[in-house]
């Protein structure tokens, strides 16, 4: 039937709705010099903090804001909360609308959980810990189940959460249809059991620490947070201070923060005209997702493999020149930390739109989650201003927050980077030149990715 | 309590059966909660079902908020006037995700899981083509709004139908009494390359030249190009009327070069509001198409002369008198082509009505009756215009519109002829096997 059917779009003439709208003001503004100055800022950034030593650095980042209280003790009624929530809109997958944007489940889930939870988790800390759908679960069965029969090798690492995080981003950016609720809620509803048993069999802190993609990518964003819930009582920190006292991550977990990036800038760019010319689709005609499984699919690896042979490479030849003895995967895994405000930065300027409208259409599809009629929450007749992200203004405004996101991402990880560095052994002397081509990349990436989101798209 | 007992840990303690019991049915009871009952119900009252195969996703989505808004409207007003043949409608809709082999299998679905007795509402031409065969073999009446000619061509199957909107060929052909009467006769066409400029690049010349004008250029725009100034030089000086049909997000930038290219002293302007379908036409960039001419399926400005069916179309779907949605003055509607939604659905009504339609069963004679269908006369059913049916080739013709941006908003300044957009028939659906 594909045959025929290539016969007949052939011999068809077809009408063609290549959107002029968003992308198209922003065409019209001055991206090139927002790409100059971005390039610079982050550039000035680099230089200058060579001017402070990464211990004057280290000890700014040390100083808390103590606040006058802690953690309030209600992880169990949250986590059986959001337990009860998790499967109400797997339900709602299954027998609710299958119009996804009138479903809760595609909207709650990649709209509010993979994108918003995850900015969240970035501005504050780690509020999945606490309204992660299992733990509460695993609270009301530890009565029937004994300790957790076997032990996860050490080896382990965080493999199976790169697997399970790789899994999730094919879903997401080449699946033919990942927001279709019934099959969402199919693989929502899997990936819940399957994480259970895994609790189950090794127990809780191993599987959700480093096999759970969800809880251990989540619980890495969360070191950026601003809230440090580490002593009895709260206390508030300067954005990324956190990350200073974190481990080195083993090379599972360097590569699972670098899958993470690399999927959100290859989502911005297998949208572009470059990406879809590149590969002879014509970018005014897009085909759909079914014609773009294979190059998108090695997009997304390649995209991966480009992006952590840059950083390795840059990790590498920057312990070169400042003849610094720390192994290579070492260095790497504590310096992968300084990639975490720009995951953080290009999630945000990248899913801004979806996370202003579609965070609009969550809301109204909150309160009639099996399009019965009902009205739970009082806005299920709520209108939906898709206006908001519209028109010209809207384009400048969006464009700045975006650019200044992607910018200020970047200023901040040379920063994280500048104050990891005090953690590595560079020869006297050479601690600039140690940090110069992870500088460098930095400067690139920026360049990048506020060259995505100017950049003419067709899909 | 301690998380490093049990499953969390080594010592196995904690809360207590009881308690654990207590939660796990209170969480059972929460998911299976009396929504389901009442699905189960509403299963049993047996309205007439209607799947729309929408862009919610993808390329299209943006169309498909529109298309979706229109749908909503229509159905409103036909369940509160009974519905159809006595029985409610129920709209169950589909993603696509503006793919053909996704369309493909939302069309199965509705005609397996769904139980749907029809599909209906597909624009993008590639979904169409791609959706078409499994109308066909599952037998399942196929309604588009799409503007393609790809039913028209009969080159699809006997299921496929397009009764609300009228296809690209007529459209064209449709402007040639207009351009070479009013803005000139010597015609340069400025298109992307490939299908969609192609079909404006080949129905052109031929409906012009009948009327005594000609195309004396013809400029293909390379898809990916997103800077047009290198092209212009290409356009002949003696050039009457520039007639252009640029698609993408590169079009602001197109007109803003091209009133770079040529300040003040422009031939005339002719367009297809395609080029800037949902867009603010008072956008910075676009003040170069003040005074110059584009085709509107249905207006997107209120005009002085509106219809009182037009009236209450436009406030059903809920825009206002710039076409925006009410309430949201930057979210620009699809005007010129959403209207097609409302009609179709009114078509799909009467065909139902005069099949005598029951049930699935019903669907062979449902080709039928709307095969038999041949006009529709202006009113609350069809607010763009009268329409006529060709049963032959399942396709809709009707009026265009031509409108001036004046002041800012799109003025109609002519209404064609259903004549105008007429052609020879390219082939015969009815004598195709149901």
């Amino acid at each position: 039937m594909a045959s025929a059917i290539a016969a007949v779009v052939s011999i068809i003439p077809s009408s063609a709705f290549a959107h002029a709208a968003d992308r198209g003001h922003v065409l019209l503004l001055p991206t090139g010099h927002y790409l100059a100055a971005g390039a610079a800022a982050v550039a000035a950034s680099f230089l200058l903090l060579g001017f402070v030593r990464p211990g004057t650095l280290r000890a700014v980042l040390d100083r808390r804001l103590r606040l006058p209280f802690g953690l309030p003790g209600v992880r169990l009624l949250l986590s059986l909360i959001s337990f009860a929530l998790t499967m109400l809109l797997v339900a709602a997958g299954f027998f609710g609308s299958r119009d996804p944007l009138s479903n809760p489940l595609p909207l709650f889930f990649w709209t509010l959980l993979w994108v918003g939870l995850t900015l969240a988790q970035g501005a504050l800390g780690n509020l999945w810990a606490a309204i992660n759908p299992w733990y509460g679960p695993c609270r009301l069965v530890r009565p029937f189940v004994g300790t957790p029969a076997l032990r996860l090798p050490r080896r382990t690492g965080y493999w199976p959460a790169v697997l399970g995080l790789a899994g999730m981003a094919w879903f997401e950016l080449i699946d033919l249809a990942p927001d279709d609720p019934s099959r969402l809620a199919t693989v929502v509803l899997a990936y819940w059991l399957t994480t259970f048993a895994g609790i189950a069999l090794f127990g809780y802190v191993r599987w959700l620490g480093r096999c759970e993609f969800l809880s251990a990518f989540l619980g890495m964003v969360a070191r950026f947070g601003i809230v440090d819930a580490g002593g009895r009582r709260l206390a508030l920190c300067f954005p990324g201070a956190r990350l200073q006292s974190v481990a080195p991550l083993p090379l599972s977990g360097t590569l699972l923060i670098l899958l993470a990036l690399a999927s959100v800038t290859f989502d911005g760019l297998s949208r572009t005209f470059f990406w879809l010319g590149l590969n002879g689709i014509n970018p005014l005609d897009f085909p759909g997702r079914s014609a773009m499984t294979v190059i998108n699919s090695l997009g997304l690896a390649g995209a991966f493999v480009a992006l952590a042979a840059a950083f390795l490479m840059a990790v590498w030849a920057g312990l070169r020149l400042s003849a610094d003895p720390t192994p290579p995967l070492r260095a790497a895994g504590l310096l992968v930390w300084s990639l975490v405000p720009i995951a953080l930065g290009y999630l945000f300027a990248h899913y801004l739109t979806l996370l202003l409208v579609n965070g609009q259409y969550a809301l109204v599809a909150m309160s009639d989650p099996f399009s019965l009629g009902w009205n739970l929450f009082g806005t299920a007749h709520w209108n939906v201003e898709a206006g908001i992200v519209m028109g010209h203004e809207a384009a400048w405004v969006i464009w700045n927050l975006q650019s200044g996101a992607i910018i200020l991402a970047h200023v901040v990880a040379v920063s994280v980077a500048h104050a990891l560095a005090d953690r590595l052994r560079p020869a006297d002397g050479r601690l600039l030149a140690g940090q110069l081509p992870l500088g460098i990349l930095m400067v690139l990436y920026t360049v990048m990715g506020l060259w995505l989101l100017s950049s003419p798209t067709g899909a | 309590m301690a998380d490093d007992t049990g499953i969390f840990g080594r010592k196995a303690a904690g809360l207590s059966r009881r308690t654990a019991l207590k939660g796990l049915a209170a969480t059972a009871a929460f998911a299976a909660g009396p929504g389901f009952v009442r699905y189960a119900q509403a299963q049993s009252s047996q309205p007439i079902r209607i799947g729309f195969q929408a862009h919610r996703t993808g390329i299209g989505a943006a169309y498909g908020r529109w298309y979706e808004k229109t749908t909503d409207a229509a159905v409103k007003l036909i369940n509160a006037a009974g519905g159809i043949n006595g029985r409610q409608v129920e709209i169950i809709t589909e993603d696509d995700g503006t793919d053909p082999k996704r369309g493909a299998e939302v069309v199965a679905k509705f005609a397996g899981q769904h139980k749907a007795d029809v599909v209906y509402g597909t624009l993008f031409s590639h979904v169409v083509i791609g959706s078409a065969p499994a109308a066909g073999e599952l037998k399942i009446p196929y309604y588009v709004v799409s503007e393609g000619h790809h039913v028209a061509s009969t080159k699809l199957n006997r299921w496929c139908f397009q009764p609300g909107i009228t296809d690209v060929k007529s459209q064209i052909q449709a402007m040639a009494p207009w351009i070479a009467g009013n803005v000139g006769k010597k015609v340069t066409m400025i298109f992307p390359d490939f299908a969609f400029g192609y079909d404006h690049r080949d129905y052109l010349p031929p409906a012009l030249k009948a009327q005594g004008a000609e195309v004396i250029g013809q400029i293909a725009i390379p898809p990916t190009e997103s800077s047009f100034t290198r092209y212009f030089p290409q356009i002949p000086a003696e050039t009457e009327v520039l007639y252009h049909v640029m698609v993408g997000p590169a079009v602001l930038t197109f007109v803003k070069e091209l009133g770079e290219f040529y300040g003040s002293n422009k031939p005339q302007l002719f367009g297809f509001i395609d080029s800037l379908e949902a867009v603010d036409i008072n956008s910075p960039g676009l003040e170069f198409i003040d005074g110059t001419h584009f085709w509107e399926g249905s207006p997107r400005y209120a005009q002085s002369n509106d219809s009182d069916a037009q009236k209450a179309y436009r406030a059903a779907v809920g825009i206002d008198d710039n076409g925006a949605a009410v309430g949201d003055a930057a979210d620009v509607s699809t005007a010129a082509h959403m209207f097609g939604c409302w009609e179709t659905l009114y078509v799909i009504k009467k065909a139902m009505e005069d099949a005598g339609y029951q049930g699935p069963q019903d669907r062979a004679k449902l080709v039928e009756a709307t095969e038999a269908l041949t006009e529709f006369k202006e009113g609350p059913e069809h607010p763009q215009g009268d329409k006529v049916f060709n049963g032959k080739i399942h396709q809709v013709f009707g009026h265009q519109n031509i409108s001036k941006v004046e002041g800012g908003k799109l003025v109609v300044v002519h209404r064609t002829s259903i004549e105008d957009g007429l052609y020879e028939p390219e082939g015969d659906y009815t004598t195709m096997p149901l």
